[in-house]
C-alpha cells in the first residue's frame, strides 16, 4: 500500500470515529422519536430520560477531541535555565532526528519517557509538544541509553512515509484516550459509589447490624457500555492499522541505533521492562513500607532509594535483561514483542560506539538531589506528605513492622478473644493449647473453603500453616512489644528478624530464629508442648 | 401507520399465546411433576435379585471379610488391638498385608489417636509403621482432593506436596522393619506419582517391588497410574507396561485386569466400535479365565472383584449380555470400582444403569 492510500485510509479510520459517534446520536434520536409517536405518559419520558444519559458521553466524546483537557500527571516541569544539560541532550537529539524541539519538559514519577502533542482541528494539525521524562528511568538508565530512548520516540514523529501515517498515530492515541476517559468516568462512578456505602456499610458496623455486601455493578454502566462501542471501533481501527504501527516501532527503533548507538538502544531495550518490574517491587516493598504507619523514607528517598536497590540487586536484574517477553502484550499492542525489537537491533552492523556516555543519566541534572526531593512534593498527595519522615531506611523498617505487629486485630487475636471472651494474649493462647482445643480455636480463623470443609486430621492439616504464621506473628509482636526484636534492612534481601537473645532459650541457642520456628513447631504438633514457646518467650510475658 | 400496528399485533398474538401456554406448563411441572414411568430395564434387574442404586455400597469394590469389618470399627472406635492381630494373622500374604494396609491407612488419615496408641505400645512394630506411611500418603491425597489441577487449589498442592514428602521417611522406616514386605515400596508409588518423580526413579522402585513380589495386584495396579498419560507416563507406556506384565503372570494372578485398565485410562471417545475389537475380545477373554482361575483358588482375593467389574463392563459393550450379567451378578451390592469409581457420587447410578441395560437385553434375548 502506498504512502498516499495509508494516509486517506488513516484520514478514512479517523472520520470513522465522527461518524459512529454520529450515528449513535441519530439511533438515540430515532428511538425519542418512536417512544414519542407511539408511546405515551411516563414510559417515554423514562425511555428519553435514558437516552439523554446515553446521549451525553457520546458528545463528551466527540467534543472529547476537539479540546483534550489538560492530562499532564504529576511531575515537575524543569525550565532549560534549570536543567541546561538535559535540555541540551534532548535538543540534540531532536535535530539529530530532524524534528521538533519539545515546549516544555516534564519529569514525572513513572518508568517512562513519551513525547506527547496537544493536537488541534480534530488531530488533524499538531500542537504543542512535550517531554514526559520519569526521573526512575533517568535514575536506572545510562545516558546513551536514555538518547536511545527519546530517539526512539522522536522517531516517531519523522521519517518520509512516517510523517503522514504520524494521522494514524495521532488518531490511535486519541480513540486510546477517549476509551480510558470513558472507563475512568466509569471507574469514578464506582469508586464513588463504593466509599459511599461502604460508608454507610462501616456505620450499620459501628451500630452492630449486619453490613450489606458492597455493590457497585450499577454504576457506571452505561459509560462502560460506551466505552465498550469505541473499544470495538478501536479495534477495528487497530486491526487496520497494526501492520504500519509495528513496522513504525522497527522504523523508530533503527532511528534510534542510528543516533544513540546500537549497543545503547539495545541494552536501553533490554533495560526498560527490568526497571518497570523493579520499580513496581520498589514501592510496593520499599517506598510505602511505612504509608500504614503513617511514615516516610528521608527527604528525597521516596524516589531516591530506587537507584541504591537497583546496584544491590544487580547481579538479579542481569539475569531479567536475559529473558525478554516473546509475545505482544496484547494482539492488538502496536508494539512488537521486545525481544523481536532487541534480535533486530543486535542483528545490525556493529557501529563501535559500546563506550559512550556510560554515565547515568541522573547524572545530567543540575542537582539530583533536590530534584527527587521535589518530585516527591509534586507527585505524593498533602496527606502522605504530612506523614512523620524517619532517620533512616532502617528505622523506616523497624518502626514499620513495629506498628504492624501492634495491630490488635490479626484473625487469630480476634477468633481467640471470641473463642475465650478474654483478651486475646499470647498467655492466653498457650492455655488454650495446653487444654487441648487448639484446633476447635482453629476452627474460628478465617479458613479457605476446602479447609473448612475438612475434618479430622485433613483439617488439622489445612489449618497448620495458618495456624504457624499466625502464632508466629503473635510471638513476634509479643518481642516487638518489649524492643527485644529487631529488623534488619537490605536493599537485596527481604528484610530479617532478629530477636535480642534475653529469652532463656534464645541464650543457649545460637540461632534464635530457628529456635522460634522449632518452638512452634512443637506448639502445634498433634501431640502439643507449649514448654519451649514458653521458655523462649522473654520473662514478662510469662505467666505468673 | 394503523396497518403496520395491525399487521405487528396479528403477527404477535400466536407469539403471546404460545408463551401463556408454555409458562402454564413449566408452572404446573414445577408444582405437581408428573411421576416418571417404571423404567422396564430396573424391573428386569430387580426380578432377578439386583440391588438398585440407594443399596449399593460405594466405598468398597467387594464384600469386606467380617474380620476386617471388625477391625475397621474397632479402630474407629479407639481400639487398636484387633487390627495389630489381623495384620499380624495375615503374615506374609502380601496381596491381603497391601490391601489391609491400605483400609487401615485411610482410616488412620481420617483420625490417628488409635495409631498413635499402637505405636506408643510398640514402637518397632513393623505392621504400625506400614500403617503410618499409608495413612500420611492417604492423608496426602485426601488434602488434594480428587479433581483434576485446575480445580485443585495453592493451598490443596502444598498441603499434598508437604505431606507426600514427610511420608518418604515413614515409608523407609517401615521397609526398615520389615525388609521382606513390598507394601511400603507399593505405597511409595503413590508419592513418586503425586510428586512426579522421573521414570528413572520409579523403575528402581518397581525393581524392589518385583524382587519382592513378582505378580502383586495392588502393586501393578499402582504402577499402572504412574504410567498413564494423566499422570506421568503415556497411552503407549501404560498399554506397553499392562500388556508385558499380563503376559509374563501365570493364570489366576489377576494381571489381566492392567490391558482392561490401560484401555480404560485412555479411552476418550463415546464411541463403542474401540471397545469390541478383536483385539479386546481377546482381552476379556483372558480376563474371563483369569478370573474363574483365580476364584477357584481363593475366591477372597483383591482385585478379583475389581476384575469382574471391568469384564462385566466391557462384556456389556461387546453385547455380550449373558456373560457380562454373570459378572455382574457376582459382584452387585459393591460398586467402589473401575469403571464407576470415576463417577463420584453418580457411581452407584452409572453402575445400575449399564446393569440394568445388559439385564434387559440378556432377558430380551433369552426370551425373544
Amino acid at each position: 500500500m502506498g504512502a498516499t492510500l495509508r494516509a486517506l485510509r488513516a484520514l478514512v479510520l479517523l472520520l470513522g470515529f465522527y461518524l459512529l459517534s454520529l450515528a449513535l446520536l441519530a439511533a438515540l434520536i430515532g428511538l425519542d422519536v418512536v417512544v414519542f409517536t407511539w408511546g405515551h405518559g411516563a414510559v417515554a419520558v423514562k425511555l428519553a430520560l435514558v437516552s439523554v444519559l446515553l446521549a451525553a458521553p457520546v458528545v463528551r466524546g466527540m467534543f472529547m477531541l476537539h479540546t483534550p483537557k489538560g492530562e499532564d500527571g504529576p511531575g515537575i516541569a524543569v525550565t532549560e535555565a534549570a536543567e541546561p544539560r538535559l535540555w541540551a541532550l534532548v535538543r540534540d537529539v531532536a535535530a539529530a532526528a530532524g524534528t521538533r524541539v519539545p515546549d516544555r519538559i516534564l519529569l514525572t514519577g513513572e518508568v517512562n519517557a513519551s513525547v506527547s502533542e496537544k493536537p488541534r482541528l480534530l488531530g488533524l494539525l499538531p500542537g504543542p509538544r512535550r517531554l514526559h521524562l520519569g526521573v526512575p528511568l533517568l535514575t536506572g538508565l545510562t545516558e546513551a541509553q536514555l538518547r536511545a530512548v527519546l530517539a526512539h520516540e522522536y522517531g516517531h514523529f519523522t521519517g518520509g512515509d512516517t510523517r503522514l501515517s504520524s494521522l494514524v498515530v495521532r488518531g490511535r492515541a486519541q480513540l486510546a484516550r477517549v476509551i480510558g476517559q470513558f472507563h475512568a468516568k466509569a471507574d469514578g462512578k464506582v469508586a464513588t459509589e463504593r466509599a459511599r456505602q461502604e460508608q454507610a456499610a462501616a456505620k450499620r458496623i459501628a451500630k452492630g447490624k449486619k453490613a450489606k455486601q458492597v455493590d457497585t455493578t450499577g454504576s457506571g454502566a452505561t459509560y462502560r457500555m460506551m466505552a465498550a462501542i469505541y473499544t470495538a471501533y478501536a479495534k477495528l481501527y487497530m486491526r487496520a492499522s497494526l501492520s504500519t504501527a509495528r513496522d513504525q516501532e522497527f522504523a523508530a527503533d533503527l532511528s534510534a541505533a542510528r543516533l544513540a548507538g546500537r549497543d545503547a538502544t539495545a541494552s536501553a531495550l533490554r533495560e526498560i521492562p527490568v526497571l518497570s518490574a523493579s520499580h513496581d517491587f520498589y514501592l510496593d516493598s520499599y517506598a510505602t513500607l511505612g504509608l500504614r504507619a503513617g511514615l516516610l523514607p528521608p527527604r528525597g528517598e521516596f524516589f531516591g532509594g530506587f537507584g541504591k536497590l537497583l546496584t544491590a540487586r544487580e547481579p538479579e536484574l542481569v539475569r531479567h535483561r536475559a529473558e525478554l517477553p516473546e509475545e505482544p502484550a496484547s494482539p492488538y499492542d502496536s508494539h512488537p514483542p521486545i525481544a523481536e525489537r532487541v534480535r533486530r537491533i543486535e542483528a545490525l552492523p556493529a557501529d563501535g560506539r559500546t563506550e559512550e556516555a556510560k554515565g547515568a543519566a541522573l547524572a545530567l541534572l543540575t542537582a539530583p538531589e533536590q530534584t527527587l526531593a521535589a518530585l516527591e512534593d509534586a507527585v505524593l498527595v498533602d496527606e502522605v506528605l504530612a506523614f512523620r519522615r524517619t532517620a533512616g531506611w532502617e528505622e523506616l523498617l523497624d518502626a514499620s513492622m513495629a506498628a504492624g505487629l501492634s495491630s490488635a486485630h490479626t484473625p487469630l487475636r480476634r477468633a481467640l478473644a471470641a473463642y475465650t471472651g478474654q483478651p486475646p494474649t499470647l498467655t492466653a493462647l498457650l492455655d488454650v493449647i495446653d487444654k487441648g482445643r487448639l484446633w476447635q480455636l482453629a476452627g474460628k480463623l478465617p479458613l479457605s473453603q476446602e479447609a473448612a470443609a475438612a475434618t479430622g486430621r485433613a483439617f488439622r492439616e489445612f489449618a497448620r500453616p495458618v495456624m504457624r504464621g499466625s502464632v508466629r506473628t503473635m510471638v513476634l509482636a509479643e518481642f516487638s512489644a518489649r524492643s527485644l526484636l529487631h529488623w534488619e534492612f537490605s536493599w537485596s534481601h527481604p528484610a530479617a528478624v532478629r530477636l535480642s537473645g534475653r529469652g532463656a532459650q534464645a541464650t543457649r541457642d545460637d540461632d534464635p530464629d530457628a529456635a522460634l520456628h522449632a518452638a512452634v513447631d512443637a506448639a502445634l504438633a498433634d501431640h502439643p508442648d507449649t514448654a519451649p514457646l514458653r521458655a523462649l518467650l522473654p520473662p514478662a510475658a510469662q505467666p505468673a | 401507520m394503523t396497518p403496520l400496528l395491525w399487521i405487528l399485533g396479528i403477527l404477535a398474538l400466536p407469539v403471546v399465546i404460545a408463551a401463556v401456554w408454555f409458562t402454564g406448563a413449566f408452572v404446573k411441572e414445577l408444582f405437581s411433576p408428573s411421576p416418571p414411568g417404571p423404567d422396564p430395564a430396573a424391573q428386569v434387574a430387580q426380578r432377578l435379585g439386583l440391588l438398585p442404586a440407594e443399596r449399593q455400597d460405594t466405598e468398597h469394590p467387594a464384600p469386606l471379610p467380617d474380620t476386617w469389618a471388625a477391625a475397621l470399627d474397632a479402630v474407629r472406635g479407639g481400639d487398636w488391638q484387633p487390627a495389630a492381630e489381623l495384620l499380624r494373622a495375615v503374615d506374609r500374604d502380601w496381596e491381603r498385608r497391601s490391601a489391609l494396609t491400605a483400609l487401615l491407612g485411610a482410616a488412620a488419615a481420617e483420625e490417628d489417636g488409635w495409631l498413635m496408641d499402637w505405636e506408643a505400645a510398640r514402637p518397632e512394630d513393623p505392621d504400625a509403621a506400614v500403617v503410618r506411611a499409608q495413612s500420611t500418603v492417604s492423608l496426602a491425597w485426601e488434602l488434594r482432593g480428587s479433581l483434576g489441577a485446575g480445580s485443585t487449589t495453592r493451598e490443596q498442592f502444598d498441603g499434598f506436596h508437604r505431606t507426600l514428602a514427610a511420608a518418604r521417611e515413614e515409608i523407609t522406616r517401615a521397609a526398615a522393619l520389615n525388609p521382606d514386605d513390598p507394601t511400603p515400596y507399593i505405597t511409595e508409588i503413590w508419592v513418586a506419582l503425586g510428586l512426579g518423580c522421573p521414570h528413572a526413579e520409579m523403575e528402581r522402585l518397581w525393581a524392589q517391588i518385583t524382587a519382592r513380589a513378582p505378580h502383586h495386584y495392588g502393586a501393578h495396579h499402582a504402577a499402572l497410574q504412574y504410567w498413564c498419560a494423566k499422570w506421568r507416563g503415556s497411552r503407549e507406556l501404560a498399554s506397553g507396561f499392562a500388556e508385558k506384565a499380563a503376559a509374563g503372570a501365570p493364570v489366576g494372578s489377576l494381571l489381566t485386569v492392567l490391558p482392561l485398565v490401560a484401555h480404560f485410562e485412555h479411552d476418550g471417545s463415546t464411541d463403542v466400535a474401540a471397545d469390541g475389537t478383536p483385539e479386546m475380545v481377546a482381552r476379556v477373554d483372558a480376563g474371563l479365565a483369569d478370573a474363574a482361575a483365580a476364584a477357584a483358588a481363593d475366591p477372597g482375593r483383591p482385585g478379583l472383584a475389581q476384575l469382574r467389574h471391568l469384564l462385566a463392563f466391557y462384556l456389556h459393550l461387546q453385547d455380550r449380555h449373558e456373560a457380562a450379567l454373570e459378572q455382574f451378578r457376582l459382584v452387585d451390592g459393591h460398586v467402589d470400582a473401575l469403571p464407576w469409581r470415576y463417577h463420584g457420587d453418580g457411581a452407584a447410578a452409572y453402575y445400575c444403569q449399564v446393569r440394568n441395560e445388559t439385564a434387559r437385553a440378556a432377558a430380551g434375548r433369552v426370551t425373544g
